[in-house]
């Protein structure tokens, strides 16, 4: 299962990568610009959701969304809902542990911010092609150095998994008996030396496979795909979007001085 | 055009004794070269040499040397070295770029690399996917095909950059007989093309059929190096730790019961060998000047 | 019968089928070797004996247990799979420690142990390499220590993904003779292939899979005699095979093709039945 997207099911799809990277670029500024809860969450519902919704790609979304900030906001509940330094309001004691009205008003808005970080790149891959996110990247005159390694960082997780998920099958088959996430755990951290290694190998033989493919002999390579569609309005779109996640900034900084 | 001259080679790790001994080989431009051997005999490594990977990659002392296109080998950087000398690795899931997503733009790769007019590349691509018979799978992720899809797409790869001179390593490992003699049938249109070909490969059937020349192996040296016939009917080939094909082994097992006509050189295809059993049932006379 | 597949069907998660009502059985001792083009779902097939793939419908039962109601490895006690790649397998310090593996997991006793791994080793010619790391193996070796992690396990059924390939000439023989003396053990191998000469070497039946279906299931000789226009017809041709194009011919062995090419009518794949036909078909031998 691959969370990126292939095909251009909806207008947003169809918009320039560019755009995309910087809407959610600026909306995750946006969203750490402020201390208080209400202002991710209204970014949350009345920016992101629409734009998910509108893309048709509701689902996936709520999953994936669910999935990467889960393990992050119940830790974060737990960590700062009962240990929070200095707490007033105590709304249960257990011990050691002091479950406080400061430290969960502190693990929501903690949380939220996280949740809008996740929610604008989930947006941005669910929504566009990654190879025409690389080529617009490299259109733009980005080094294809860094475009190689930020796409191969896409494909790597999951590479990994395919190989750990692989890896254990062999062992089972070799009559190894794997239970649950325990049992999984407990079969791969033998492994990890070794599955690491096996990356470095993979990304050797990447390196080879590049260098045999001429990467590197032009500084500005062609393009497949060709120029990628874009119009005014995307680029006064981009402006204002760069423009607010500056305001956010300065918002937040004069904040802070003051 | 590749030239061997007295060249050895080394890896830096593992065993000591060197991978390649005093190896003086010549591929001409516009034929096929095949190169047989057993496991760890350097065929791997040959491939390696010719296209740079070592020393470039794989780091490594040698002597000696070799040249593509004239150009020495170890002299010249991978990439640039790339625009003249297509490699096609054992392992075609190492070979993915890891770069592209989909299957045509895995195939445009090498081209964008090389900055070649996006016209041109369109037209070249889908004709390479054509060729290789991926066409279908155009816009799948290469890490999604089978081990014999991607092997394909390996060779497809690096077809499409059009060089001078390509190595296969073991191209058809993984393909059945349909998908070899298709690979096999691109090498010949390419040998057509002026293209010097090096294809370390398994299937003595397929190197009889296309290959003029052929290069055994033998602990890291040249053992044999002639004309495909002589050298896949040679008798030494089973010391060499390559099997015969059945055609050359019926042969001559008919032969010590005097029922092969022993002025025929040994066969090594199909053709070659029913006419010459067909000489032996319909007992058409051998001449007599070449009776024992 | 320690193997029973019936009507077994199995699609992709995308829904494309990749197996289609496939029904045989396996008597304790055959040799079978299931043979088909790339992409025939060879692989497929050979992952549902040992479990890694579970039927969409239909059922697997090794010595007469379904194998959508076993783990892997409870499995892993009647069926020994050796996988087509073996760079994923083998993360042990040594050949020996990777032999070991197995027979570990499965409770043998230390001297039981000690016993199926020198063994394993020894058919596979691995004995002078037990100290070696894999990683320092050639591909054809590793994938020899993979075959003898399998063989320790002592499985009443062996299951080969494609054996032959990156094997060269010597460890083609030795993989025959390893055959022999599993055959000699009663022990029941099935192997995956698309290696003809192979497969008419060492095995006595053939099943040919193409495009999902069993299209041929007989011995060997059977299949050899068939002519390949002539072959079944079992009445299971489906409209996407017809739409697709005509069955795809798997290539005979050479000296079958020579044998056809010369006019005999006799099936022959062996040197040794070549000869003994060519000496039938030569009327006066000239006395040396």
């Amino acid at each position: 299962m691959s969370i990126l997207a292939v095909s251009d099911t909806s207008p947003i799809h169809r918009l320039n990568p560019v755009t995309k990277l910087v809407f959610a670029f600026s909306v995750t500024v946006c969203g750490f610009a402020h201390t208080s809860a209400l202002w991710p969450l209204a970014l949350l519902l009345l920016v992101l959701l629409p734009a998910i919704v509108y893309a048709g790609a509701l689902r996936r979304f709520t999953q994936l969304l669910a999935l990467f900030s889960a393990p992050v906001v119940v830790a974060l509940f737990l960590v700062q809902g009962f240990f929070y330094p200095g707490a007033e309001r105590v709304i249960a004691a257990l011990g050691p542990a002091r479950l406080s009205y400061e430290g969960l008003i502190f693990a929501a808005q903690t949380a939220l911010h996280i949740m809008v970080l996740v929610a604008s790149f989930l947006f941005l891959l669910l929504t566009t092609s990654p190879s025409r996110l690389m080529s617009a990247m490299t259109q733009r005159g980005m080094s294809p150095k860094i475009v190689y390694v930020i796409s191969a960082a896409l494909q790597i997780g999951p590479a990994f998994a395919a190989r750990a998920q692989r890896i254990l099958q062999a062992q089972q088959a070799h009559g190894l008996v794997i239970r649950g996430l325990r049992g999984r755990v407990r079969a791969l951290v033998p492994l990890a030396g070794p599955l690491i290694l096996g990356a470095f190998t993979e990304i050797g033989d990447r390196a080879a496979a590049m260098e045999t493919r001429a990467f590197g002999v032009t500084r500005r390579p062609t393009s497949l795909s060709g120029p990628l569609p874009d119009s005014t309005g995307q680029r006064v779109a981009r402006a204002v979007m760069i423009l607010c996640a500056a305001a956010a900034v300065a918002v937040n900084v004069w904040g802070v001085i003051r | 055009m590749i030239e061997f001259k007295d060249f050895t080679f080394t890896y830096p790790t593992g065993r000591p004794a060197p991978a390649l001994r005093s190896i003086t080989m010549t591929v001409r431009p516009g034929t096929i070269c095949g190169v047989v051997g057993a496991d760890g005999s350097g065929k791997t490594t040959l491939a390696a040499v010719v296209s740079g990977v070592s020393p470039h990659l794989t780091g490594g002392e040698f002597s000696g040397s070799v040249e593509v296109c004239g150009r020495p080998v170890a002299g010249t950087p991978m990439a640039e070295l790339a625009t003249s000398v297509g490699l096609v690795r054992q392992d075609p899931f190492s070979q993915i770029s890891g770069a592209r997503f989909t299957v045509r733009e895995e195939l445009a790769f090498g081209l964008e690399n090389l900055a070649v007019e996006r016209d041109v590349m369109r037209h070249r691509v889908e004709h390479v996917m054509a060729d290789v018979g991926l066409s279908e799978l155009a816009d799948r992720s290469p890490y999604e095909l089978s081990g014999g899809q991607q092997q394909r797409l390996a060779i497809g790869s690096v077809l499409a950059m059009r060089p001078a001179v390509i190595v296969l390593d073991e191209p058809t490992s993984q393909l059945d007989a349909e998908g070899s003699r298709r690979v096999f049938g691109i090498l010949d249109a390419l040998k057509e093309r002026g293209v010097a070909v090096l294809v370390m490969e398994h299937r003595l059937e397929l190197l009889a059929r296309s290959a003029d020349q052929v290069v055994v192996l033998e602990d890291g040296a040249v053992a044999a190096d002639g004309p495909t016939r002589e050298v896949l009917g040679d008798p030494r080939l089973p010391e060499w730790g390559v099997g015969p094909l059945q055609y050359t082994t019926a042969a001559r097992r008919a032969a010590e019961h005097g029922l092969w006509d022993e002025s025929r050189p040994l066969p090594v295809t199909l053709e070659t060998a029913a006419d010459g059993f067909h000489q032996v049932t319909h007992r058409i006379p051998i001449p007599a000047g070449d009776q024992p | 019968m320690i193997l029973s597949i019936d009507s077994l069907t199995y699609a992709y998660a995308n829904g494309t089928p990749a197996l289609n009502g496939v029904t045989f059985q396996v008597a304790a001792g055959e040799r079978v070797a299931v043979v088909g083009s790339n992409g025939a779902g060879k692989s497929t097939l050979a992952r549902h004996l040992v479990g890694i793939e579970r039927p969409t419908s239909g059922t697997v039962e090794v010595e007469g247990r379904r194998t959508d109601e076993l783990s892997i490895a409870e499995l892993a006690r009647s069926v020994g799979f050796v996988f087509q790649n073996p760079h994923d397998q083998l993360h042990a310090r040594t050949v020996a420690k990777a032999v070991e593996f197995g027979p570990r997991n499965l409770g043998f006793t230390a001297e039981q142990r000690a016993r199926a791994c020198e063994w394993a080793l020894r058919v596979t010619g691995l004995t002078h390499h037990a100290q070696d790391h894999p990683h320092h193996l050639s591909f054809g070796q590793r994938k020899r220590v993979a075959l003898a992690s399998v063989l320790a396990m002592d499985t009443p059924l062996v299951v080969l993904d494609e054996p032959t390939t990156g094997q060269d000439h010597r460890s083609l023989a030795l993989l025959g003779s390893l055959l022999g003396e599993l055959a000699e053990e009663g022990r029941t191998v099935i192997a995956v292939t698309h290696d003809m000469e192979f497969c008419v070497q060492h095995f006595e039946r053939v099943i040919v899979l193409e495009r999902g279906r069993v299209r041929w299931d007989g011995t060997v000789e059977q299949w050899l005699a068939a002519d390949a226009t002539a072959l079944p017809a079992d009445g299971s041709r489906d409209d996407a095979a017809e739409r697709s194009g005509p069955p795809t011919d798997l290539e005979r062995p050479q000296l079958t093709r020579l044998a056809r090419e010369l006019g005999w009518s006799a099936p022959v794949a062996t040197v040794d039945a070549f000869l003994s036909e060519l000496r039938e078909r030569t009327p006066s031998v000239p006395a040396n």
